[in-house]
């Protein structure tokens, strides 16, 4: 075995390109593999690890009373006098910077931020990447916070992200920024201390919630004695999970990107499957020599054995360290999309040697698994014949057959269970069985293919280049699969995100029908609506009331809007008959789409909430249910009546109006007259602009993963094609002393190639229509609740098909001018297959 | 005399650190807070008149300052029970110093009509408060941390109050006695009634307490070591009935420690002549040079001499080691001068407050020329 061993060494160090085509397989698919999963579990690790800034997780908040936007500050008091000192007053608001672009900050007590991070130290409990965090460390210039001056702190990253200048100017305030290690877990976030977040923002007294730490049951008694047991007046107790919520709310965004990490580790696995058979296929005398000289069959299959777990380890361990850049590349886009689109902090990385383990284990299984029956059969070839072509590939058309077959029951086991699918986890188990199906396809496709060009191409030349082709189908299928499937997958995913981005906006153009939205605090709603009515250019104005409930425990949205509202902004998807003049009889109500599939509810379902039994209403039917693609959240709509029925605040949460004229007229009169800030104010094409480049980053993750895939597939094309032209050499070579002109062969050869990926990526049509239809009908409308209607972009399919032209292209024509350059007889001798 | 903060702006300075032993360049922690540039700060200088009750209220003007009480008492039953409760204030910038660094938000703010109201978030002042029971098994201590804000914490005049959050000593009056002391955390609560008619006792040189031999540094510092204590204490879910003896310390000043003293030890000691004997050590870092010591003989009509520092001799006997660090637990006090011999013993050896600051604080029994009870502080070890 050790012959064996040091044998297949030489053979390799011989021709490094063979090893170095495994190793790329490998190397490529565990990237992107523990690029994905360590960008995947550190999201998760956040939310459950997910605590108040620079402090600790809260275990209680107290939230002002539905219809109010603000605590009153004295409530903090009364509990700090109480002794209920591990509370934390925080105060959140959005701001404008002088670009007009909106920012989420925090202001925080931060000295109770701190101390309470710090007693959570010394009990043992602080995290390691938090314990340098404390009331006294230097990096906190405490003196400078507290003394309201304009300083706000940000994670380092972040600040050198928005203001690497190291000042921001909010809400017309110019303020320095001081960063901090990224270690602390500011994430993306903007806090500052709250003597100077009231006053920037213009919320003296005001405070957002409170935080309290500890045990949850023992905090709500101690707060309900500190206020008499009056506490439901001043404010409500909302308990804090442990990041479960946020976990189950981005549970299929992260699914998604799993499934693109797998398939992009399917794609490096068969460039690493067809490095392994090309170098086997190459070894094939060596190893009927070796096995002559008397090495028997058992220690020559362990060697082979040996030398693929080497090759795993090797690939493993670069891949591993090459994914964790990849992770820390795509953290940050990951970042934002989870803040701005789930309000989810995330936490500087982490990674485990575990993840290593288990990428071996996986990429060693799987290469087990397709290599040993190629080992086996190598390993038991009879002696006495030695290599013999004919049998390859006599033996490759049963093959492909075969395959074919196999790829038709699993695509016929999908379409029959693919209707019966409820559940996204389901669908998209059967989408990877589909995404399975489709390179066996190809084999088949692309050798009856060239057959029909075949008969059509003059006899001479040309035929034997097309005839030849079918030869290359063998050795070239794999990586025709890999890039198969990556050009499938590309496709579908620019068709969903194509299709999304159409109907997301057609959706903003019906949901904004007013000009500007304006949300004024409470005490200025009434003098914001009374100006509004005595202008005579607003030729309308729409009010929109918002109550947050919660159906089985999930946070839903209890919304009515004014009647010409509701009839206009919302697209329906289904309703009864009659149904808007049961609604406006308070007799059914609407609910998003999200939510209807989220619970499986129908049009005419009935459900009932909490505010609901609280007024003895009994619960209502559905009577419509409306298309929503803005919100993380359920939406239920009821009609005015009912609102009141339902005793929910009169005060609308927020107004709309129609303007005759310059929209920025009406602003401006907003902001002299009843000194509403910018943020307050909301116009059309801002919040459109606003929430297509939310989509834009939600998705910018996925096309990129996406490329990547392809880029690995391209790579294995080149790696493949570069092979094959190499183990060419001898029958190019003998062409030309056929008397074939170097450019003819040039143009021969690139033909083929050509003439293979064409054919691959018109099988990449279908399939990856296929593919989108079904992300589109199943993935994400079960996962998302959001229905989109499929568009197909030949731009965008010609792009990609171009993408692929050009890599085996640039593979083909490379080692080809690398061989005219070598001296004929010298090709001539590469007599090898 | 409380030299807690002392020991610590000291240690820092040196560049160890009690906060975070990895940085010996960058000042981190209290080295932060209280070390450093005293520009701006009020100085402590010789011949001031203290005068009450104005001096019990908080002197923002200066950079450090507590209120300190320590009790020996006694249960029912007849058990030995110590109590510690100190507020502390650090001022983060000069007063001064801040209005002038007004920024361009707060002027541009102050201008709206809207906004003119100060902020009371805003402020320079931190406020730390130690809390601390202890028996013969047990050592329970607690702190916390706000900041300056009329209703977290601060003094206020009449009625007297020096209040952090729950922790607050309300007086009667607009004088320190009698009055009473609240204070519930998580491990304990305590509510005790305290009086005293003895008069304050001014430290040092009628108030100004030199720190070291030079007289470079110093403090205003007065006492009352004559306070009657009787209250209640919850622990263990029991509600304890104790009385006893309590001794109140009040010093403030802008700079404590001279560079090269590393630590301290402090005594608060009650001899059964009726006599009280308040004394300190400042350790030097290098060993080569002299230790500091400073002592008062206090008598409950008000009388009170100063003992010298070469009158006084201070060795350690034992030793022990806690979680927060190794301190010398029992002591041997010679003061030839008095005719003092003594020699401490801790009623919990276990007695080191693992808090943002650690150091050992607890109560002790005095045996020799004289015995009764006492208070020891020990820090910088």
């Amino acid at each position: 075995m050790r012959l064996s061993l040091s044998v297949f060494a030489r053979h390799y160090l011989k021709s490094p390109l063979q090893a170095g085509g495994i190793l790329v397989g490998i190397i490529l698919a565990v990237t992107l593999l523990i690029g994905v999963r360590a960008t995947n579990e550190n999201a998760v690790r956040s939310y459950s690890e997910a605590t108040e800034l620079l402090s600790q997780r809260a275990q209680l908040l107290l939230t002002p009373l539905s219809g109010s936007k603000s605590l009153d500050e004295s409530v903090y008091f009364t509990l700090r006098q109480a002794g209920i000192d591990r509370a934390l007053a925080v105060l959140t608001d959005t701001v404008t910077d002088d670009t007009g672009q909106r920012w989420d900050i925090q202001a925080s007590d931060l000295v109770a931020a701190l101390s309470i991070q710090s007693q959570h130290q010394s009990q043992g409990q602080g995290s390691v990447e938090q314990e340098k965090l404390s009331l006294l460390s230097a990096n906190i210039p405490l003196a400078k916070l507290l003394s309201g001056a304009p300083f706000i702190l940000m994670s380092e990253s972040f600040s050198a992200q928005v203001a690497p200048q190291g000042t921001m100017t909010l809400n017309g305030t110019q303020l320095d920024v001081i960063s901090l290690e990224d270690e602390l877990g500011l994430g993306n976030a903007i806090l500052m201390d709250i003597s100077l977040g009231q006053r920037l923002l213009n919320r003296t007294g005001e405070l957002s919630y409170i935080a309290l730490f500890g045990q949850a049951e023992t905090l709500t008694k101690a707060v309900n004695q500190a206020f008499n047991e009056q506490s439901t007046q001043y404010f409500n107790f909302t308990p804090q999970d442990d990041g479960e919520g946020l976990t189950s709310l981005t549970r299929s965004f992260h699914l998604n990107l799993s499934a693109m990490s797998l398939l992009a580790f399917v794609v490096g696995l068969f460039i690493a499957y067809n490095g392994v058979r090309y170098s086997l296929l190459k070894r094939q005398k060596l190893l009927v020599q070796l096995q002559q000289q008397g090495v028997p069959q058992q220690a020559l299959l362990l060697a082979l054995l040996l030398e693929l777990f080497t090759l795993v380890l090797i690939g493993s361990l670069l891949g591993f360290i090459l994914g964790l850049q990849l992770s820390h590349w795509l953290q940050p886009m990951i970042a934002l999309t989870l803040e701005q689109l789930y309000g989810a902090r995330l936490m500087p990385g982490l990674w485990q040697w575990s993840w290593l383990y288990q990428a071996i284990g996986l990429t060693f299984l799987a290469a087990l698994l397709a290599c040993y029956p190629l080992f086996n059969h190598l390993a038991k070839q009879a002696l006495a014949r030695s290599a013999s072509r004919f049998e390859q590939q006599s033996h490759g058309r049963k093959q492909q057959r075969k395959l074919f077959i196999i790829a038709l029951i699993l695509l016929a086991f999908a379409a029959v269970l693919f209707p019966l699918t409820q559940d996204y986890q389901h669908s998209l188990a059967l989408l990877s069985l589909v995404t399975l199906a489709i390179p066996l396809l190809l084999p088949l496709v692309l050798q009856t293919g060239l057959s029909l060009v075949e008969r059509v191409t003059p006899p001479g030349l040309w035929r034997y280049g097309v005839a030849e082709s079918k030869e290359l189908i063998a050795p070239l299928s794999l990586a025709m699969m890999a890039m198969l499937l990556a050009l499938t997958a590309n496709i579908s995913m620019n068709t969903l995100v194509g299709s999304f981005e159409i109907t997301l906006k057609q959706w903003l153009d019906d949901r904004l029908y007013a000009d500007l939205y304006i949300r004024p605090p409470n005490d200025k709603m009434l003098e914001t609506q009374l100006l509004l009515a005595s202008l005579p250019n607003v030729s309308a104005i729409y009010g929109q009331w918002l109550h947050t409930s919660h159906y089985q425990n999930a946070t839903v949205s209890l919304m009515t809007r004014d009647d010409h509202s509701l009839r206009n902004s919302n697209q329906i998807k289904a309703q009864s008959d009659n149904h808007w003049q049961a609604l406006f009889n308070g007799e059914v109500l609407m609910i998003s789409e999200p939510m209807a599939i989220k619970y499986q509810l129908n049009v005419g379902d009935s459900l009932t909430l909490a505010e609901f039994e609280k007024v003895s209403l009994p619960p209502m039917t559905i009577g419509a249910i409306f298309y929503d693609y803005g919100n993380p959240t359920g939406q239920i709509i009821v009609s005015q009546k009912t609102w009141e029925q339902l005793n929910l605040p009169i005060q609308p949460t927020s107004i709309a109006a129609d303007y005759i004229g310059e929209i920025s007229e009406l602003e401006s009169i907003l902001q002299t007259q009843v000194s509403l800030s910018a943020a307050q104010l909301y116009n059309q094409s801002k919040i459109k602009q606003r929430a297509m480049q939310i989509f834009k980053r939600t998705f910018s993750i996925t096309l990129v993963l996406n490329s990547l895939t392809l880029l690995v597939a391209a790579i294995g094309l080149f790696s493949g094609c570069l092979m094959l032209t190499q183990a060419r050499q001898a029958p190019l070579a003998r062409l030309y002393a056929l008397g074939v002109s170097r450019s003819q062969l040039r143009a021969l050869v690139s033909g083929q190639m050509l003439l293979i990926v064409l054919f691959t990526c018109l099988l990449a049509l279908p399939t990856g229509a296929l593919l989108g239809y079904l992300l589109i009908n199943k993935v994400t409308l079960q996962a998302f609740g959001w229905s989109i209607a499929m568009v197909w972009d030949w731009q965008a399919y010609f792009r990609v098909l171009m993408v692929a032209m050009l890599v085996s292209a640039v593979a083909v024509i490379l080692p080809l001018l690398w061989q005219t350059r070598r001296p004929l007889i010298s090709s001539l001798q590469k007599e090898v297959l | 005399m409380r030299p807690l903060i002392w020991g610590l702006v000291l240690t820092l300075s040196l560049g160890g650190c009690f906060f975070d032993d990895s940085s010996s360049d960058t000042k981190q922690g209290m080295g932060q807070l209280l070390d450093g540039n005293t520009q701006g700060y009020a100085a402590v200088v010789p011949g001031k008149q203290l005068s009450f009750p104005a001096d019990h209220q908080a002197h923002d003007d200066f950079r450090q300052e507590w209120w300190y009480l320590t009790a020996n008492l006694e249960t029912e039953t007849g058990e030995q029970l110590g109590l510690q409760w100190t507020q502390f204030r650090i001022a983060l910038a000069p007063p001064t110093t801040a209005t002038e660094q007004k920024s361009a938000l707060e002027l541009e703010l102050e201008l709206d009509p809207d906004n003119a109201q100060e902020s009371a978030w805003k402020t320079e002042q931190l406020y730390m408060s130690h809390t601390a029971v202890t028996t013969k098994n047990q050592h329970l201590a607690t702190e916390k941390w706000s900041r300056g804000h009329p209703h977290f914490a601060g003094t206020q005049i009449s009625p007297l109050t020096i209040k952090q959050d729950s922790w607050q000593w309300r007086s009667d009056d607009n004088q320190l006695f009698p009055a009473t002391l609240f204070v519930t955390s998580n491990s304990f609560s305590y509510q005790l009634k305290l009086d005293s008619q003895a008069p304050f006792q001014l430290q040092g040189d009628n108030g100004y307490s030199q720190k070291n031999a030079s007289g470079t540094v110093a403090s205003y510092y007065y006492s009352q070591p004559f306070i009657k204590v009787n209250g209640t204490i919850e622990l263990d879910g029991k509600s304890i009935r104790v009385s006893g003896e309590g001794w109140l310390d009040r010093e403030w000043s802008s700079q404590f420690l001279a560079k090269t003293q590393q630590g301290w030890d402090w005594f608060a000691l009650r001899l059964d002549d009726g006599s009280t004997l308040m004394l300190f050590q400042l350790r030097q870092n290098q060993s080569n040079k002299q230790h500091f010591y400073s002592g008062r003989r206090m008598y409950r009509d008000g009388r009170g001499y100063n003992i010298a520092s070469k009158e006084i001799s201070m060795t350690p006997t034992a030793w022990q080691q806690t979680p927060s660090g190794r301190y010398p637990v029992s002591w041997q006090i010679a003061i030839p001068s008095e005719n003092i011999q003594l020699t401490t013993q801790a009623l919990n050896v276990d007695s080191s407050m693992p808090l943002s600051i650690p150091y050992w604080e607890g109560p002790i029994k005095i045996n020799g020329s004289h015995n009764g009870l006492g208070y020891m502080e020990l820090t910088g070890y």
